[in-house]
């Protein structure tokens, strides 16, 4: 304990000694230096475009005073000569938290779970309501040197980084800081370099927002919420943060994405509010090059890739999904692929379990085609210039900050070596720059018997072995420390071995060259010995040809496998293409008033429903044979959720939130629906709360983007919720309002009344005149309001989760009192009982067919629900609610054949035109109708039976499933996989590192079980 | 014969009268008459088919099976019930499910398949069957008849017995009590959800080799014990002895190839004479392994998602499929939802629409799961000395357009099929002036 105080107490004084500052307590005498080098004869890369041989760079103060090729050196500069070395501009990283305080890990729980909910924030003082907004925090205010983990970037050749606290969703400002061993004031450069952003709350329990979609809410009123605050003057109210935010605004805006889908979607915020982010990836970019062109967004990109499976085990190797032994292969080409689209991208540390695999992973990026300039553009110019910091650090030109390495040689090759890191002018040595080349065959003599002892390899890793005869080698343990040499070896088997330790003998005329010193035998009997050099030593010829073929296997670019679309098992490289398609001889389900027809042919002609008849010909048509075959709308699954990234929010009115911003388009649940005679499914929030989120309503193109995916001026819909989920009945200490039914109504009563009073305030000031409106505060733009305002004013329509009657008949009362409807009602499993007040209000009813008795409010549950809504004359629809349902869902509808009696026809129409109806999509999908979307599937029997099975589906004329290719593409992936398994297994044996387990799987989102989540979280 | 008709069907006017007062249908009596069925499509439940049959029972027994055109046998002292154009089929058998266990999944105080502790052999899920479930009668509308209630968690579940699903309490429904130990096998990877990602993950489980050893210690000490001549008190070991002298089936349940080898080699080692698999796509990849150890499987059902995000979409459907025309014995079953296990015909049904032979899937969901269950002497098949536990649907009983029942025979009584959905339906219906 004393001694390390000791050494504690030296560590400070001599650094205070040595960094000695202005302002600071000296506690020595005067002792300042100019620090001037000269750094002779080197290859300098000034910048990815420039560089210099022979050329000198003199240094002082811990600046660049000159670069060039025909400097003289001054007087009162200490000259190193770096002949044959290369020197780079010091690397930069802009995504660490390097020097900050470790933040206090708190476990993430499920804001589903049993505890009661944390409403307000905890931040303690004058800060904004939520606390993942952290717009205050300033990094450089708790910045402080870190000289271990600063030593680990050193090693990796960078010398200056920016810095963050990863806690919120504003997470605040950063600092940028050289990562010398000075004092915390010279190491900091600049404090609120950027302002940071996430798509994760952090360290906050707060029970909104949990969900991307709740993220991208909050920032969106977070942007609304800091320009109606900074309007005013004086503030309305303080809020530190929304101050702070205010001020971060003119600064380098840094988005922590994490994936191509999440940079798709912080893009469109910051679209929406005129910033264009700098988007840390999450290396998976080249699944979706083009989206990630059009954002413009320059990208901070890690090179973690991730380890091999162990596949060693056939079974074991069926629990790694096609996708992820994709990526493996193809993540090293992440970069290649960013360049090659033009995207100005940094590379970073963040995301390395080891930043030991930094440099080799880069290389390896380069392997798989990335550019030596482009590689160290990221690495320099490309992150000075995001952030602001080109004329200090990133090159080497006259006036910036002396941040340098001194390389051995390129240093993307294979084993250049980087000998020294400078920071700030400050020499960090971390491979001895003037090693001694000691290669050579030797006479080595110990006392009286003599060896050949041979040394090879290069400076700084040589190697040695004695020649016994010339079919036996011994290997020498050999250690070159300057002067000082070291050697053992076991001249015979179990002999024991020889030890020596000496010293470098050459003369520096280099007449003599070669090594003395003392060592012990193996019976402990010192002895005296030599090594005189001979000549230069022999290069083995197998080594040599074993080099080559590893030169040559480097210098070849890996063979990957395609990118496919989506990017898992069942997409493909290329999509299918919209075509002219006759349909002939069919039994044609119309839902018009032709009925069902026999033997009839239907045109399919850009992507619209062309012509349906008997006999029809088109000359370019592909033809397809529907003998035998039906021929349906496409099914239309009104409440669904499959294809997005998160479904709840759980802020009692959540109607701020969107699905539209996290729609998913890599879920195999597409392909499998799809499969089950799918074409659209309306993508519903889930029901924790009495107002949901804003629903999405797709066309499922499989392989298309997020954004292809929805239906383009389709009419804006949001879920609402009632009963046992929304009063959180699974939680005995849950204290969200509302908790009974009661409370429920009164949600709603309230939030409209809100919206009301809030389009007044609005209308009043949009009436004033422009010299007016400056004398009054503008209203905050508020976006629940906004929503509730959109339904009251019909812009916007509500399909909401119900059970019992009460609450079914409670709803048409609140609606009617602000008169408007309530569009669909869904689940609505006790609609039997109220179908007439649905009828006369003009809600469809959208229910499950035999669903019941999984929670208290569906005991009376029935499935001739749907045949009475139906009987009853409401527009009555069959969804899922349900993956697995959701691709049945023609049997589903079946199912009110049995229960209830109704017609095939009708029963039909409850998963075709009723949900079109109902998400008023009725006037192009629907129906078979000239006109119409091509949105068609032809199955192999009646498609009301359980023995029928969906042959091909089409949307927009597009066949984007198809029974007779299914087959093949299973094949494919069986072939793709053995192909990826070998190389898994092929790494292993080189000794890659593997890891044990199986890919992660995708949650199944339930609304009904308040959340996926919580599904899996509390009740698996 | 128009007058037993007649009888008949005022006797279930009667009942459906009484059964609107009551939460369930009141319990048929037993047989008191013998009973003929002529002329409907006999489905045995052994592969074969009698397209004219007479099925007749006397009390709670059949007595006859046979073509119509050749039978001899004097209707007179019969109750002839004309059921022509009809599908006769055994009653279908519903193993490894809660009914009667378990009500409302979602509350606790309606919960009673899951006891504490991991080994609890001595557990026996008979005593707290609910014949007043309200499931039940949903399950025999769609020819369900027979179940075995099954208790769920930890490691050794506990014991399952079969039940008839009609009756006054527990004991009178009984069909045949304590026929299996259920046993979960340890899985390999744990399931975690990870919070940053949105997304479960798989990891390798620390806790196997323990857990394993744990049943390597219960087991030998069963063994041990089941040698014993004077055998000690021990509740736990003595009901474990069922599974060495054959008088149960241990019934393994995992989701892994690995773990059916290890399960059943483990089992094997021990001892045990019958064993059966719970298992899913896994049972695939074993396939090969399950048809030389003769092991039968018990699937989820077909109407699932493919567990492997890379297979093949229909990969649940064919698996019925796939697994017979590899030589393994499979009985179907039901997995999630409970009150939605009354859809078990239908996925007999897909497993046809994905290659199996009609009658090669009814004996998925009668005859096999009979004889898995160690049941097959008594029920599972419309043969002579067999219960009398059948039922006549209008149609295929396999499709939702045709299955839809008549009559429904358990051990010959005469049981009522519809319950308080039909009779709700029939309230609104009359409320709206809807013409059913």
């Amino acid at each position: 304990m004393k001694r390390n105080l000791f050494l504690f107490l030296t560590v400070v004084i001599f650094s205070g000694r040595l960094y000695a500052q202005e302002t600071f307590p000296r506690n020595d005498v005067l002792d300042k230096r100019e620090n001037a080098y000269a750094l002779r004869n080197a290859t300098i890369v000034v910048d990815p475009e420039t560089t210099l041989t022979d050329a000198t760079m003199l240094i002082r103060s811990g600046k660049i005073e000159k670069v060039g090729q025909n400097v003289s050196v001054p007087a009162g500069y200490t000259e190193i000569d770096l002949s044959g070395k290369f020197i780079y501009p010091g690397f930069i990283d802009i995504y660490t938290s390097y020097g900050l305080p470790k933040l206090e890990q708190s476990q993430e729980r499920s804001p589903f779970g049993r505890g009661a909910e944390q409403i307000q924030s905890k931040t303690k003082g004058a800060y904004n309501a939520n606390q993942a907004i952290k717009s205050e925090y300033n990094a450089a205010e708790e910045f402080s040197v870190d000289t271990k983990s600063a030593e680990t970037w050193r090693k990796q050749g960078f010398g200056a980084v920016l810095t963050f606290r990863a806690d919120g969703i504003s997470r605040g400002s950063s600092a940028f800081v050289t990562l010398g061993e000075e004092t915390d004031n010279k190491e900091l450069l600049k404090e609120k370099a950027a302002a940071q952003y996430s798509f994760n709350r952090g360290t906050s329990r707060q029970n909104y927002p949990v969900s991307i979609m709740g993220f991208i809410a909050l920032l969106r009123q977070t942007y609304m919420d800091a320009e109606w605050y900074g309007s005013q003057n004086p503030r309305p109210f303080k809020d530190q943060s929304l101050e702070s935010w205010l001020q971060l605004q003119s600064l380098p805006q840094i988005f922590e994405a994490n994936s191509w889908l999440n940079t798709l979607r912080a893009d469109k915020v910051g679209d929406e509010f005129g910033k264009q982010y700098i988007i840390k990836g999450g290396g998976d970019e080249y699944q979706r090059i083009k989206e990630i062109k059009a954002t413009n967004a320059r990208m901070i990109i890690p090179v973690n890739y991730p380890d091999a499976y162990d596949v060693e085990d056939p079974f074991d190797a069926e629990n790694v999904s096609l996708k992820d032994m994709k990526h493996w292969e193809m993540a090293p080409a992440n970069l290649a692929a960013l360049e090659s689209s033009g995207i100005r991208f940094a590379v970073t540390t963040h995301g390395l379990k080891n930043k030991k695999d930094f440099i080799p992973n880069l290389r390896k990026a380069i392997k798989y085609g990335l550019s030596e300039k482009s590689a160290l553009a990221a690495l320099t110019t490309n992150p000075a210039g995001m952030v602001n910091m080109s004329n200090h650090v990133g090159s080497l030109r006259s006036g910036m900050i002396a941040n340098f390495l001194i390389t051995s040689e390129n240093i993307f090759a294979e084993k250049a070596i980087i000998h020294e890191n400078w920071i700030r002018g400050r020499r960090f040595r971390l491979k001895d720059l003037d090693t001694k080349d000691q290669s050579g065959a030797y006479e080595l003599a110990v006392g009286d018997t003599k060896y050949n002892l041979s040394i090879t390899g290069k400076p700084g890793s040589h190697k040695a072995e004695i020649k016994i005869n010339d079919s036996t080698d011994v290997k020498v343990d050999i250690k070159l420390s300057g002067e000082l040499i070291t050697m053992s070896f076991e001249p015979e088997k179990e002999k024991g071995r020889i030890r020596l330790s000496g010293w470098d003998t050459d003369t520096p005329d280099g007449k003599t060259k070669g090594f003395a010193g003392e060592g012990q035998l193996a019976d402990g009997a010192w002895v005296s010995w030599t090594a005189t050099y001979i000549s230069e030593a022999e290069q083995k010829e197998e080594k040599e040809e074993k080099e080559e073929k590893e030169e040559e296997e480097e210098d070849k670019k890996p063979e990957i496998g395609e990118v496919i679309y989506p990017f898992v098992a069942h997409g493909t490289s290329v999509l299918p293409k919209q075509e002219t398609i006759l349909i002939k001889n069919a039994t044609v389900w119309t839902n018009e008033n032709e009925g069902v027809l026999e033997n009839t042919d239907v045109l399919l002609q850009n992507g619209k429903i062309a012509q349906i008849g008997k006999n029809l010909s088109s000359a370019n048509a592909r033809i397809i044979d529907g003998t035998g075959k039906h021929l349906t709308p496409g099914i239309i699954d009104e409440h669904s959720h499959i294809a997005a990234s998160s479904i709840n929010d759980v802020a009692t009115n959540s109607g701020m939130v969107r699905i539209k911003d996290v729609i998913n388009s890599e879920h195999i649940n597409i392909y499998r629906a799809l499969a089950g005679g799918v074409v659209a499914v309306q993508i519903l929030h889930g029901s924790a709360n009495p107002v949901g989120g804003q629903s999405a309503i797709i066309k499922l193109r499989w392989g298309s983007a997020p954004e292809e995916l929805k239906i383009k001026g389709a009419d804006e819909f949001i879920k609402f919720a009632l009963g046992e989920n929304v009063k959180r009945s699974r939680n005995n200490n849950s204290i969200r309002y509302p908790q009974t039914r009661m409370g429920v109504e009164q949600v709603y009563v309230d939030a409209f009344t809100n919206a009301l009073e809030y389009k007044k305030a609005w209308d009043d000031y949009n009436r004033l005149s422009a010299k007016a409106k400056a004398g009054v505060i503008k209203p905050r733009r508020d976006l629940v309001h906004e929503t509730m305002l959109e339904i009251v004013e019909g812009k916007r329509f509500v399909t909401c989760h119900s059970y019992v009657q009460s609450e079914i008949n409670m709803l048409i009362h609140v609606a009617e009192r602000f008169n408007f409807h309530i569009n669909t009602f869904t689940h609505i499993l006790e609609g039997y009982k109220v179908a007439d007040k649905m009828k006369a209000h003009g809600a469809g009813g959208s229910t499950f067919s035999d669903w019941w008795n999984y929670k208290w409010e569906v005991r009376y549950a029935i499935p001739y629900n749907a045949a009475i809504m139906h009987n009853e004359g409401v527009v009555t629809v069959i969804n899922s609610d349900s993956r697995e349902t959701g691709r049945r869902l023609n049997q589903e509808a079946a199912k009110s054949i049995k229960y209830g009696g109704m017609s095939e026809e009708d029963a039909l129409k409850m998963v075709t035109l009723n949900p079109a109806k109902l998400l008023h999509l009725d006037d192009q999908m629907g129906s078979i109708k000239t006109g119409k979307s091509a949105d068609v599937v032809l199955w192999s029997d009646n498609p009301l039976s359980i023995y029928a099975k969906a042959e091909k589906t089409i949307i927009d004329g597009i066949v984007y499933f198809d029974l007779e290719k299914d087959a093949g593409i299973n094949e494919e992936i069986t072939k793709e996989r053995a192909r990826l398994i070998q190389k898994m297994k092929d790494a292993k044996k080189d000794g890659a590192k593997t890891k044990k387990g199986g890919s992660p799987e995708q949650i199944e989102f339930h609304c009904d079980d308040i959340l996926g989540v919580a599904r899996f979280v509390e009740f698996r | 014969m128009k007058n037993i008709r007649y009888i008949i069907s005022t006797i279930a006017i009667l009942m459906h009268q009484v059964f609107l007062m009551a939460q369930v249908p009141v319990p048929a009596d037993n047989q008191q008459n013998p009973i003929m069925l002529v002329g409907g499509v006999a489905h045995l439940g052994n592969g074969n088919v009698i397209q004219n049959a007479i099925i007749a029972f006397e009390n709670g027994k059949l007595t006859i099976v046979a073509d119509a055109a050749t039978d001899q046998t004097d209707r007179s002292r019969y109750e002839v019930i004309d059921i022509s154009g009809k599908h006769i089929y055994p009653g279908f058998i519903l193993p490894n499910t809660q009914l009667g266990l378990q009500e409302v999944s979602s509350i606790r105080a309606m919960s009673d398949n899951s006891e504490r502790g991991s080994i609890n052999p001595n557990v026996r899920s008979i005593i707290a069957y609910n014949t007043d479930s309200e499931i039940s009668p949903t399950l025999r509308f769609n020819g369900i008849l027979l179940a075995e209630p099954t208790p769920t968690g930890g490691i050794i579940s506990g014991t399952s017995s079969v039940v008839e699903l009609d009756g006054w309490n527990w004991e009178d429904a009984a069909h045949t009590v304590d026929v299996a130990i259920h046993l979960n096998w340890p899985a390999r990877m744990t399931r975690r959800f990870d919070f940053s990602t949105f997304t479960v993950k798989r990891e390798p489980n620390k806790n196997f080799d323990k857990n394993v050893h744990e049943l390597e210690k219960h087991f030998n000490d069963a063994v041990s014990y089941s040698k014993l001549a004077v055998r000690p008190v021990n509740i736990k070991m003595s009901a474990m002895s069922g599974l060495f002298d054959g008088s149960k089936v241990l019934i393994l349940h995992t989701n892994d190839p690995k773990g059916i080898v290890e399960s059943v080699k483990f089992a094997q080692n021990h001892g045990v004479k019958r064993i059966t698999v719970v298992t899913g796509d896994a049972a695939w990849h074993a396939r090969e392994f399950l048809r030389q150890n003769n092991i039968a499987v018990i699937l989820p059902a077909t109407h699932s998602m493919p567990s492997r995000a890379d297979a093949d979409y229909d990969f649940p459907f064919k698996l019925p499929y796939l697994l017979s025309n590899a030589g393994v014995m499979v009985a179907l079953s039901h997995t999630g939802m409970l009150a939605n296990s009354r859809n078990l015909p239908f996925y007999a049904g897909t497993a046809v629409a994905y290659g199996v032979d009609k009658e090669e899937a009814l004996k998925m969901i009668t005859s096999n799961t009979a004889k898995i269950l160690g049941i097959d002497n008594r029920t599972g098949t419309l043969e002579a000395g067999k219960d009398a536990t059948l039922f006549v649907s209008e149609g295929d009983a396999f499709d939702f357009g045709t299955n839809n029942l008549s009559h429904a025979f358990i051990s010959g009584k005469a049981i009522v099929l519809d319950n308080k959905q039909q009779a709700l339906f029939e309230r609104y219906s009359k409320k709206y002036g809807h013409s059913k």
